[in-house]
């Protein structure tokens, strides 16, 4: 006999595969627990509190105050503050939330746009996918960094100097996302070429159904899991680019930073001993992209079809 | 030749071991071919993994005693095995294409296979690697020594493959469905080569099918294998003309025969299917799908059973003594 | 009296192109190409199931996907002959091999069975969708209870029984089956056979059926079509192929199957392999095979030639010489050359 009655086929989609895997592994489950803490800290805590980076939060007095258990801190400033007296708790709840925000729509770009074309290309094929691989070919010769410094760069050339907050921040968040779209067509072009030969899109077309539906309705919930996969992983790789991105000064503006502008801020007042302001956004940045990648990773591994043995 | 005793292969699973292969007995005699037949989950395929240990884990065999020409060979470590493997047992996988080394030419894993197994030179193991070619059927043998896998058709593969199987001249040679995966007109073709080589050689041979056909063209006697045990062992004729087992039986009347009367005729089918590993019933494992089934069948497990020369494992079996 | 023609298909062949080189463009070679399907000439009956038999690699299955709509031919036409009553070209469904592949893993059963129903707005309203579900799921042995499942949570023989449920659902003139059990065990098949055949004869329905199983297509065909090499090389009744075949190929194919009788062990290869389908044999495709070839065969293709009793044959030759006087040969009509 063959072991098809023990190893589950490809096509066997149990819902619980996904928990029973993560129940039995710990270290993406505590990633997992770790992230939702994070993402709780980042968007409950500003809900209660006065923004620091608005004028009514900042408060001179306090600046460069270190954590409280050093020599000179301040019960009330755990983390110490930073040179505009910004409570550091705060400030970072403040950029975590900004990093995550700009992270998650700009892998929201990449997942939509690279999604759309990697659908195209594998399912009409042809020139069609032609033409969407060889510019992905072309895209990949460039690091991913220098193609959203290049797309941000030209975005602001067209745009020019008086924008908006919302502006500056859509521009980044465009930049990383289309920096990042060619993965995701990758991913969606070869599992819809493997999909849309399968029977049962034939029978659908058979039965009638439009091209249409059968994208739609057949094709895109079976090539979904994966590309949700690189979404988590691209997620780290999106904060860090855009903490890079801000570090380097081209990234967000200085009212809503980021952990990465934190780090730059803090950067300043590294030689002068005032290490805290640099250290806690870093500290914070690690903890959250491993995370990230931890929970990536498991994810891959659940999806991965050839982990999964063939029936 | 062969003597397997009470052969059990469970699969450990977090909570319990599940029993793919429930104490399984049965002996090839010397030059004699032994059918092996039954249907996905039978745990046919595993059995020819279990005695030569080559269980895809987490498969693992569990109690049993193999014996091969007077000697036990179930215990035996790594080393060991792997001379048993190759030397003693030929083994030919269903599927010529995976079961060749497709970056290796022909001649390469023949003349390999020799070496590791034979105390011969090079020269003279190539020179074997030709002839066994020939006598597998391949044309031009000289020149196919230097071709890849890749470059042979389907059925071409499986003679490389047998070739590769009988190369260290083994006294046991077991066949895992080999024309499963081939056309009608080729099957013929490997089973006419098999015929040919055990005639030739007086090999003893285990062949594993699920075809009723192969079965009745190339086997002296037949073990009828359901849900991890055997049903039935009998002489071909006997088992075809005279099943004892219901479902064997059922499986005789279950294939359609090409026979001129055509359409008319409703094939018999058995009723349920094959229950999965861990999903054994209680009792004897075909009850459920069983019309002679009685309240004992449903509580008992019924031992495999000798009389007259062949075995059987049922309550009620068709003509046959009640246990 | 025959019944009228349902599916008339004329000189039909399907040529799967190979992406010409940059080379090739450059010198202006045409696109070399497979012909998987080559000069095919059917009709099919209202009612009656035609039978396909052939190895791999003989077309058949191209011919089913075309047939189905899902693949243009190159060459030639196949047309549909629309009923009468409604005017318009015969619902067509099919049912697959791989009983994995060809339901949707991420549909509930009652959504995959319901969709023709659906798309064609065979049934109306929510609860009457519903209603005929459950009615085809219970026709095809399964439960309405099963409807709320996934197709993981069943065996590969109902999952073949869903297929038949809903190409069922979409009420159907035309049902086309590729190979519908050969994934499946022998006891599973028969089943699902013996349903197949129940639905035969209640919904009167017209089928095209492929397999590589001699004795499957036996039982399911009224008449029966052999093909070699992307060709029909003989198409006739049941009884009559079986037992008299015209073309050698049919004869051989009948006598390589084994059989189950354990009195008779004698094995009947087919001479050589199948060869390339890419290039196929000068003259006879099936020459460098036959063993009745002569210098003819290998120079001249066979036409097309039409039998005593309404079957068709690609053969220089006729096998069947039942009808000349005194030719000697034994009861079963096998020609002493082939009975090795």
């Amino acid at each position: 006999m063959s072991m098809s009655g023990t190893v589950p086929r490809r096509s066997q989609r149990r819902p619980t595969r996904l928990w029973r895997s993560i129940r039995h592994a710990s270290g993406p489950w505590i990633a997992a627990v770790i992230l939702a803490l994070l993402a709780a800290y980042a968007f409950v805590v500003p809900l209660f509190s006065v923004d620091p980076f608005s004028l009514a939060g900042m408060s001179i007095l306090d600046s460069l105050l270190p954590p409280r258990w050093m020599a000179g801190g301040d019960p009330a400033h755990w983390l110490g503050t930073d040179d505009q007296g910004r409570d550091m708790v705060l400030a970072l709840a403040y950029g975590l939330r900004t990093s995550i925000s700009v992270g998650v729509l700009s892998v929201l770009i990449g997942l939509v746009v690279g999604g759309t074309l990697g659908l195209i290309a594998g399912f009409v094929g042809g020139w069609a996918d032609t033409l969407i691989m060889r510019a992905a070919d072309v895209q990949l010769a460039y690091p991913a960094l220098l193609l959203a410094m290049i797309i941000d760069g030209v975005v602001r050339a067209i745009v020019g100097g008086q924008r908006s907050v919302f502006a500056a921040v859509t521009i980044v968040v465009i930049s990383i996302g289309f920096a990042f779209w060619v993965q995701y067509a990758r991913t969606i072009r070869s599992s819809v070429m493997v999909e849309r030969d399968l029977d049962y899109v034939s029978a659908a077309r058979i039965s009638g159904r439009s091209e249409i539906g059968i994208v739609f309705l057949h094709i895109l919930p079976n090539v979904m899991a994966p590309l949700f996969v690189i979404a988590t992983i691209n997620l780290g790789i999106a904060i860090i680019t855009e903490a890079t991105l801000s570090f380097l000064g081209i990234g967000i503006p200085l009212t809503y930073p980021s952990l990465g502008m934190l780090i730059r801020t803090g950067n300043n007042f590294l030689q002068s001993g005032d290490w805290w302001i640099a250290a806690w956004p870093c500290i914070l940045l690690v903890i959250f992209v491993v995370a990230v990648n931890v929970v990536g990773d498991h994810l891959r591994d659940v999806f991965n079809p050839r982990l999964k043995g063939r029936g | 030749m062969l003597d397997v005793r009470g052969l059990t292969v469970t699969l450990p699973t977090e909570t319990v071991g599940i029993t793919a292969l429930d104490g399984i007995s049965f002996d090839v005699k010397p030059g004699e071919v032994l059918g092996i037949v039954g249907e996905s989950g039978a745990g046919k395929s595993i059995a020819g993994a279990a005695i030569i240990d080559l269980l895809v884990p987490p498969l693992k065999r569990t109690a049993g005693a193999i014996t091969l020409a007077g000697e036990r060979i179930d215990h035996l470590d790594a080393q060991a095995m792997r001379k048993v493997r190759g030397r003693r047992i030929g083994y030919v996988f269903q599927d010529p294409m995976t079961s060749l080394n497709p970056v290796l030419t022909v001649g390469r894993q023949l003349i390999d296979t020799m070496r590791a197994h034979l105390d011969i030179t090079r020269g003279m193991a190539r020179r074997k690697a030709a002839e066994w070619l020939d006598r597998v059927g391949l044309p031009n043998p000289r020149e196919t020594l230097a071709r890849y896998p890749h470059e042979l058709s389907g059925g071409m593969r499986q003679r490389v493959v047998i070739a590769l199987a009988l190369c260290a001249d083994p006294v046991l040679l077991i066949a895992d469905e080999p024309t499963t995966a081939l056309d009608v007109s080729v099957q013929a073709h490997i089973l006419q080569l098999l015929r040919d080589l055990h005639e030739e050689s007086g090999i003893s041979m285990i062949l594993i099918t699920h075809d009723l056909g192969v079965v009745s063209k190339m086997a002296d006697r037949v073990a009828v294998f359901y849900a991890g045990r055997v049903a039935e062992i009998s002489t071909v004729t006997e088992l075809f003309e005279d099943p004892r087992h219901p479902y064997a039986e059922g499986l005789l009347q279950a294939t359609p025969r090409p026979s001129l009367t055509g359409r008319g005729h409703v094939i018999q089918q058995i009723p349920g299917v094959m229950p999965a590993l861990g999903k054994i019933p209680g009792g004897c494992a075909f009850h459920p799908r069983c019309s002679r089934a009685s309240e004992a069948c449903r509580t008992r497990v019924p031992e495999l059973r000798e009389e007259g020369g062949r075995s059987y494992s049922c309550f009620h079996p068709i003509g046959g003594k009640a246990q | 009296m025959t019944a009228p023609d349902l599916l008339v298909i004329d000189d039909l062949s399907k040529i799967f192109k190979r992406p010409r080189s940059l080379a090739d463009r450059l010198s202006g070679r045409p696109a070399s190409g497979v012909r998987a399907v080559s000069h095919v000439d059917l009709t099919i009956r209202r009612g009656e199931t035609l039978g396909l038999v052939g190895e791999s690699g003989c077309g058949k299955s191209t011919l089913a996907r075309t047939i189905a709509g899902l693949i243009a031919p190159t060459e030639g036409s196949l047309r549909f002959v629309s009923s009468q009553a409604t005017g318009r070209p015969p619902r067509v469904q099919m049912i697959f091999q791989d009983p994995y592949s060809s339901l949707n893993g991420r549909w509930k059963i009652a959504d995959i069975v319901a969709e023709p129903i659906r798309i064609h707005r065979l049934r109306s309203g929510k609860a009457d969708i519903r209603r005929r579900v459950d009615e085809l799921l219970e026709h095809v042995g399964l439960s309405s209870s099963d409807a709320q499942k996934y197709p993981h949570e069943f065996s590969g023989g109902q999952r073949q029984r869903i297929s038949i449920a809903r190409a069922l659902a979409g009420e159907p003139e035309f049902l086309i089956l590729d190979e519908p059990t050969s994934a499946l065990d022998l006891s599973v098949q028969a089943q699902i056979l013996n349903l197949l055949r129940s639905l035969q004869d209640e919904l009167h329905l017209t089928s095209l059926f492929i397999t590589h199983n001699l004795a499957v297509v036996q039982v399911m065909a009224d008449r029966i079509g052999v093909m070699y090499l992307g060709q029909v090389v003989e198409l006739a009744g049941r009884k009559e192929i079986f037992a008299a075949p015209r073309h050698p190929y049919t004869r051989l194919l009948i006598d390589a199957a084994p059989g189950m009788d354990v009195h008779d062990r004698s094995l009947h290869p087919i001479a050589g392999d199948l060869p390339n389908p890419a290039a196929p044999p000068s003259g006879c495709r099936f020459h460098t095979r036959c063993p009745f070839a002569t210098e003819l065969c290998r120079t001249s293709e066979p036409p097309q030639t039409v039998a005593p009793g309404g079957g068709i044959y690609r053969c220089h030759f006729d096998l069947d010489l039942s009808h000349l006087p005194d030719t000697g040969l034994p009861a079963d009509h096998r020609h002493p050359a082939v009975a090795r």
